[in-house]
């Protein structure tokens, strides 16, 4: 067979299209639009798994990962410490803080008095599970919820910290947890990227801290990988919409042109990129039609939208994006990354904590719902947390109803619900004053190699060769998954 | 596992090879498989034994017992181990999850049965003088034989000059240069052809694009606010080097010790900031010696990464399990570093030091003469106020006065003596200028940039004096200036009144003034205060874009009190450009700011003043806080009369006034010519070295051994210079340039090598080292190296040797067997064919529709880009946050020049490959995705490039529509279409036409795309149908590769 014949069938294989040359007629479309790969009808997936995977059967198929980009306080959320009402406005003892470093903002503090929440905790659900007042949606959920109470990471400064988080390396140049998914576990959707990003907007003080697309990028493996920002503002995939003046028909007509000239080139040529290169271009013009209609609200029943609140109706609002985190799934994107900006409370805590978690709260509650009714919470596995902590001590002045929180990565709060996850369960203990793990500690890799083992991968054994290493997301030490609250 | 699949193209290929050799066949295998437990760590070796050498390997253990007994494979125990059925004996230890597959395990039996001959890692050994004369092609040649392969014919000059022109210049020929080579029928055209495009000033944007991701230049600090920095002459400098083809071992010099040369030039200098272009950070609580230490090792990471091709980085916590590179190693190249004159905190600044000032010949002589007229205007000054009036010193009080009346019992007096200056009494009309071509003296100025305020230079664009102030942010823009030395009073009757010219392009949505904390506005409320339930009432509408306004604010309306202090001014702007300029204060009276012609109340106005301003001599501080009392020292006070007299008070006199007014143009023409001076990071050393230590396991708290700047040992030994106690960043890289360096010669060429045929002869570029792959050439590989050394690192002539080849030449067309055989083109049985890359993409469209702008150099500029990109993942204080995009011809510039912002890059560049500079890389991907498709369909820098290809067609050829359709086939691929293409490029015409003609109002649509417009007389259908055809063409494959 010569190669150009070769290619044309690999292509036509890709394509799905048999005998009647490169024309998507509407019936085919219709036919690849939201399908996932390994239905009678649907075609070969674009983007397959790596050929060793899963390692072992998957208990999530999608990941949904809520990150509370600042540093959300774990003392007035989740980490309910009652008897630090009796040290109002105390030093914090020499013995807890412990000679550890503290950023450059607290660190020349002349004392630092402990700030005990403010905001009233309550016990809910079957396990009892004490929850701030903050979160009264998210509440109802905690027989779903495992919490990990005893979270920590190295970084103490936000820009380390995201990058850890994200990529598990505090330098530039590490690949995200979202594209390792995409790259061993592949896409189930042919329409669709496999990695979906969202960066809604916030209420708290605009002064957020910064994103970095380093969070969602796919650092040293192939640029396919990286995360794809869904976008509130503008196009929802960067340039998906035809320029003014090229309407749907002459896109088509011009798209079919181009795939018989380049096919006609392949012939000539030989070069198997010819074909990718048709196949994508299909794909893209399948985008232009399963992204609108992702994004479209519509067809969302109106107790739908009224679960997730009112916001869930302002583009760009972080209910938005969690209703379309659950579309996501549905159309089977493996990894959704939320990251909501404006939880660094270093100052005025209650007042901008309230307002986050105003944002926040009750669309969370409502994706857990709303992923449980349709039954895809148990293949979903969806991920809460920050990049670190937040001290026990007030930054700047203490009063009875105002205080701040500096950075705090010795412990932290992060929960996992769904997707094979053993509802109910707390791991990790911390100490009186939620400043150092009393029992059972867990390293951001540990999360994250818990992430991997419930979608089927065994996180040392995926791996890409990167500086001459075996590089994987979870770093070079000996990291476990947290078989606790493993269901 | 693409090294061992070309392992198998070798091995089994070629079975006949009956000798195998240790660097090329057996160290790969070894070294994914065993080294990470028997290498070079000590730390990590298990059974004490190590397998990377001969002594390790053939040393018999405790029992005995030896790894590998050359010639006897089955008194092995290596292999042995490798082939037992015993789980627990077996190697690797099935938790390694590592496993050589059956074709591995032979190939290492017979190199044991064949002798098992160690050999030192080859890059690590000399290169050698070549014996023969070079010869690239043969030496192919020499490995395709065997295979029954040879070079493939020559590709169509089409092709070829299409090839040459983007690996030379990353643009596409253009029709006279297609021309002249066509139609040049000697023996030497190609060879003609290739120098035009040597001597093109394209030639170095082109070739300091590759070294610029290896550098990792950006124009943003790339860390936490990731504001924007000063560098770009850094980037030019690499450009001019290529272009006038400084020696590589100088372009290496330069770049790691241009400050230490002899003869430092301000070029040399410049080429320094290789080590500045780190990512850098000003984090709130971010601590020093963390970030000194992460500098330190990503400088030394990527010197050892850009010359040795070493990831020396991971020594940074441990021994390097595969190369033989120790932890203290790591950390004595990290010592040329760890010393370094730049702060850790960037301070957010664009210009943090060291930073060096590149003035040009015309921008020193106009420092030069400005400094001139200052000094005359001053002198003629000085002259005329000697003459003023002096009150002298206030009387001593004669008898005990009333308590607190001292200052004021003196006042009278000498108020008396001064307002004889005053032109028409204490009740006349004030009009005070606060600023025009400068702010007031003494002023304290912050802005949301956080850098130096920006003044327009331009008098066309002024509406008094010379320059106006230039005020441009993106979303949000303010100055805040606090008032020291002219003690602002708001006067009855009082108005602020200032001049603004919002840019027609980029206007504003609202412009705010506040006068000592009260607000006034023009434009959206909405957009000023986006949080606010009700939007506040603007004073008025958004002044007319284009043109100065007066802006009019009534202090006593605002509900200011005449006499009130007016300390403070802030100049708002909700997003666009505005400038602003001639800021006045207006009343009634005179009588609240009689310290601006008063001395002594000027004096009493500042009395206890707590903040230490600018423009006044420190000695005379003291003596102006303490205010004016009988008792201070005469002669300061004298000073201070004389200051206030020359730089503040308003005279009567028409000719001192006239004087005065020189002196400001002349003060305002120094900072005019002082700032627009640019200036670039520069990497320097500390005035004293600092202690530099191993940082235990990468920790910067960790201290552990002092070390000493040095290199590894497995390298040549370093010279110092005599009487040096430490050996410098010189002594280093006249190291890395020395001829017995084996690493700097071979992994430069293999970058240009790879540069040029898309894969380097050694496959990772970036690892020279064991995990590396080894050379598909080693002998070539080595005698590219040799020659280019020792005949002068001449790139150009390095550029023609490989351009010149016939492997480079050759045809790129492949057959299946030939794709089976070699799917990477290793063997180069073909030419090489490459998809563009990101910035040649974008080039060739602006090229082939006209629209490209030539210019060369400068600050980064912003094109096109689609809304928030930025704007989500912004700091809300960052200079990078709102993307402001550029007009005009900045549109059109070359890739190369787009701003580069490393937390959100722009969106041409991350889609196709390009690095986001954060690190650096010494090889992108190719990749072929979706998201690349929808760009070059839709997005309006492709679109607009189509439609002006669509008028160029239209315009430059008059023919029918089959020349025209010929016309651009051969401006877009060189070429013309065949039959078959042409057949349908004629139905997709008529499928567009068809279109167009029945939805003309689409037509019309698709010429408001972009910004350039089209001066042809057509019917917009037309145009629209061939801007369709142009998208086509844009998008064919073949447009997208380098064929």
């Amino acid at each position: 067979m010569n190669p150009a014949q070769r290619c044309a069938d690999e292509l036509n294989r890709r394509l799905f299209i048999g005998q009647n040359g490169l024309r998507l007629g509407g019936m085919a479309l219709a036919q690849l639009l939201g399908r996932e790969a390994g239905a009678a009808t649907s075609p070969a997936a674009v983007h397959p798994a790596l050929p060793d995977l899963p390692h072992f059967a998957p208990k999530a198929r999608s990941v949904i990962y809520l990150h509370m980009n600042g540093g959300p306080s774990q003392i007035d959320l989740w980490d309910h410490k009652p008897q630090l009402k009796a040290w109002f406005d105390k030093d914090l003892p020499p013995s807890v803080q412990g000679g550890q470093r503290l950023t450059g903002m607290t660190s020349k503090q002349a004392r630092f008095p402990v700030a005990p929440s403010q905001f009233a905790f309550a016990q809910h659900g079957r396990c009892g599970r004490w929850v701030s007042e903050l979160l009264p949606h998210t509440a109802k959920h905690v027989d779903d919820i495992a919490l990990v109470r005893s979270v920590h990471t190295n970084a103490i400064n936000h820009d380390p910290a995201c990058t850890f988080v994200m990529t598990g390396r505090e330098v530039p140049g590490f690949a995200s947890l979202g594209s390792w998914l995409a790259y061993g576990l592949g896409s189930l959707n042919n329409d669709l990227p496999a990695f979906v990003v969202l960066t809604p907007n916030w209420k708290s003080k605009s002064a957020a801290q910064a994103l970095f697309t380093r969070m969602w990028s796919s650092g040293f493996l192939p640029g396919k990988y990286s995360g794809v920002a869904l976008r509130a503002v503008g196009d929802p995939v960067l340039y998906i919409q035809n320029p003014e003046g090229v309407a749907a028909p002459n896109r088509r007509a011009m798209l079919d042109s181009l795939a018989r000239l380049n096919e006609h080139r392949l012939q000539q040529q030989g070069d198997p990129e010819i074909a990718t290169r048709i196949a994508q271009y299909e794909m893209a013009f399948r985008m232009q039609s399963s992204v609108p209609e992702l994004v479209d609200l519509k067809h969302e029943s109106q107790a739908t939208l009224d679960l997730y609140g009112p916001d869930v109706q302002r583009p760009g609002s972080f209910a938005a994006s969690a209703l379309l985190a659950r579309r996501l799934v549905e159309r089977g994107v493996r990894a959704v990354q939320i990251l909501h900006r404006g939880w660094d409370q270093h100052g005025s805590l209650p007042r901008d904590l309230s307002l986050q978690c105003q944002d926040t709260d009750q669309p969370i509650g409502a994706l857990l719902s709303d992923l449980k009714a349709r039954g895809l919470l148990d293949s979903t596995l969806v991920v809460w947390g920050g990049e670190f902590g937040r001290t026990v001590y007030s930054q700047g002045g203490l009063t009875r109803d105002n205080y701040g929180r500096d950075h705090h990565p010795r412990n932290f709060c992060m929960w996992m619900a769904g997707g094979g996850i053993k509802g109910g369960v707390d791991y990790g203990e911390t100490d009186d004053f939620s400043y150092n793990i009393a029992r059972d500690p867990a390293h951001l890799s540990d999360i994250n190699a818990t992430i991997l083992k419930l979608c089927g991968i065994d996180h040392e054994r995926l791996t890409y060769k990167y500086q001459g290493l075996d590089a994987r997301l979870t770093g070079v030490e000996k990291q476990r998954p947290i078989k606790a609250i493993i269901a | 596992m693409p090294a061992l699949l070309f392992l198998a193209l070798l091995v089994v290929s070629s079975a006949q090879a009956s000798s195998l050799s240790f660097n090329r066949d057996i160290r790969p295998i070894l070294s994914e498989n065993c080294f990470a437990c028997h290498g070079f760590d000590a730390s990590k070796r298990k059974a004490k034994l190590r397998l990377d050498n001969a002594e390790g390997a053939l040393a018999a253990n405790a029992e005995g017992r030896r790894a590998i007994v050359p010639g006897k494979p089955l008194q092995s125990q290596a292999y042995l181990r490798l082939i037992s059925e015993d789980k627990d004996e077996l190697m690797p230890p099935p938790e390694s999850h590592k496993k050589l597959s059956a074709a591995q395990i032979e190939v290492l039996r017979q190199w044991i049965e064949q002798g098992a001959a160690y050999e030192k890692h080859w890059a690590f050994e000399p290169l050698r003088a070549a014996t023969k004369p070079l010869d690239i092609d043969a030496m192919l040649a020499a490995e395709l034989a065997p295979r029954g392969l040879k070079l493939a014919a020559e590709a169509p000059r089409e092709v070829l000059i299409r090839r040459v022109a983007f690996t030379l210049t990353g643009l596409p020929p253009t029709a006279q240069e297609l021309e002249a080579y066509l139609n040049d029928l000697s023996p030497q055209a190609y060879e003609r052809m290739l120098e035009r495009y040597l001597s093109s000033a394209h030639y170095g944007e082109e070739m300091a694009r590759h070294w610029l991701d290896v550098a990792r230049y950006a124009d943003t600090h790339g860390l936490h606010l990731d504001n924007e920095r000063h560098m770009w002459a850094y980037r030019d400098w690499v450009v001019q080097a290529f272009n006038q083809n400084l020696p590589y071992d100088q372009f290496t010099l330069w770049q790691i010790a241009g400050d230490l040369i002899e003869k430092p030039t301000p070029q040399s200098i410049t080429a320094t900031g290789f080590s500045r272009c780190n990512v850098t950070t000003s984090e709130g609580g971010a601590i020093d010696d963390e970030y000194r230490h992460l500098y330190a090792v990503d400088r030394a990471s990527t010197l050892a990464t850009a010359w040795m091709g070493l990831s020396a980085g991971c020594a940074q916590c441990h021994d390097h399990k595969y190369d033989p590179l120790s932890t203290r190693e790591f950390y004595s190249l990290y010592a040329f570093f760890f010393s370094s004159a730049d702060p850790p905190m960037d301070k957010n600044i664009s210009t943090t030091e060291p930073y060096q000032l590149l003035p040009t010949a015309a921008q020193q002589q106009r420092v030069h003469s400005a400094q001139q007229q200052l000094g005359k205007a001053e002198a003629r000054l000085s002259e005329l106020v000697a003459k003023l009036r002096d009150p002298g010193p206030l009387p001593k009080p004669a008898a005990a006065p009333k308590p607190g009346a001292k200052a004021v019992a003196a006042k009278p007096a000498a108020n008396k003596a001064a307002t004889a200056a005053i032109p028409a009494g204490p009740d006349a009309a004030l009009d005070l200028l606060v600023f025009d071509d400068d702010f007031p003296l003494g002023c304290e100025v912050r802005n949301t940039s956080r850098n130096a305020s920006r003044w327009l230079d331009n008098a066309a664009l002024t509406h008094r004096g010379k320059r106006a102030l230039h005020q441009e942010g993106g979303r949000f823009f303010e100055h805040q200036l606090s008032f020291t030395l002219t003690p602002f009073k708001v006067p009855a009757q009082g108005h602020l009144r200032i001049w603004v010219r919002p840019d027609p392009q980029s206007p504003p949505q609202a412009i705010a003034l506040i006068a000592a904390g009260k607000r006034s506005f023009w434009g959206s409320g909405a957009a000023l205060d986006p949080n606010a339930e009700v939007p506040p009432a603007a004073n008025g509408p958004l002044p007319k874009p284009g043109q100065w306004s007066l802006l009019d604010v009534d202090l006593i309306a605002l509900g200011l009190k005449p006499g009130q202090a007016l300390n403070t001014l802030t100049l708002q702007q909700v997003g666009g450009i505005v400038l602003w300029d001639d800021c006045r204060l207006q009343g009634a009276s005179q009588r609240e700011n009689a310290w601006s012609v008063d001395f002594n109340a000027w004096w009493q106005a500042l009395e206890g003043m707590t903040k230490i301003p600018a423009d006044l001599p420190a000695e005379l501080l003291g003596t102006l806080r303490a205010g004016p009392k009988p008792q201070a020292d005469e002669g300061k006070r004298r000073a201070l009369f004389v200051h206030h007299g020359k730089t503040l008070a308003n005279h009567g006199n028409p000719e001192l006034q006239q004087a005065r007014q020189q002196w400001l143009s002349a003060r305002a023409e120094l900072a005019a010519a002082k700032e627009d001076i640019s200036g670039t990071l520069v990497f320097g050393d500390a005035p004293q070295p600092r202690p530099t230590f191993v940082a235990l396991r990468g920790q910067y708290n960790k201290p552990g051994e002092q070390v000493q700047p040095g290199v590894p040992a497995i390298l040549p030994a370093l010279k110092r210079r005599e009487n040096q106690p430490r050996a410098t960043r010189l002594d280093l890289a006249r190291w890395l340039i020395d001829p017995a360096h084996p690493l700097t010669a071979r992994v430069s060429v293999n970058r240009f090598w790879q540069q040029v045929f898309g894969v380097g002869l050694v496959k990772t570029s970036h690892d020279f080292g064991a995990q590396g792959e080894a050379p598909s050439h080693p002998q070539l590989l080595d005698a590219l190296a040799w020659q280019w050394m020792s005949q002068g690192w001449d790139v150009k002539e390095l550029m023609r040797l490989l351009l010149g080849s016939r492997a480079f030449r050759q045809d790129s067309r492949v057959s299946a067997a030939l794709l089976d055989l070699d799917p990477e083109n290793r063997l180069l049985a073909r030419g090489p064919r490459l998809r563009l890359d990101a910035e040649q993409i974008r080039d060739n469209a602006l090229a082939l529709s006209g629209l490209l702008n030539p210019s060369l150099g400068g600050r980064g500029v912003r094109p096109y880009q689609p809304p928030n990109i930025w704007e989500p993942v912004g700091y809300a204080d960052s200079n990078t946050r709102y993307y402001l995009q550029d007009h005009g011809p900045a549109l059109y510039r070359r890739s190369l020049y787009t701003f580069l912002k490393r937390t959100a890059p722009p969106p041409f560049m991350s889609n196709f490959d390009g690095p986001n500079r954060e690190q650096s890389c010494t090889r992108r991907e190719r990749s072929n995705t979706p998201l690349q498709a929808l760009q070059l369909l839709n997005d309006v820098q492709f679109f607009e490039a189509a439609r002006a290809l669509a008028a160029r067609t239209l315009g430059e050829c008059s023919g029918n529509d089959e020349q025209r359709l010929q016309w651009m086939m051969r401006t877009v691929l060189c070429r013309r279409a065949d039959a078959h293409e042409l057949g349908l490029l004629r139905e997709a015409l008529a499928q567009q036409r068809r279109h167009y003609q029945r939805h003309p109002d689409d037509a019309e649509k698709t010429l408001s795309v972009g910004e350039s417009t089209t001066t042809l007389a057509l019917p917009a259908t037309e145009l629209a149908a061939w801007t369709l055809l142009g998208n086509l063409l844009l998008n064919l494959d073949e447009t997208l590769n380098r064929n």
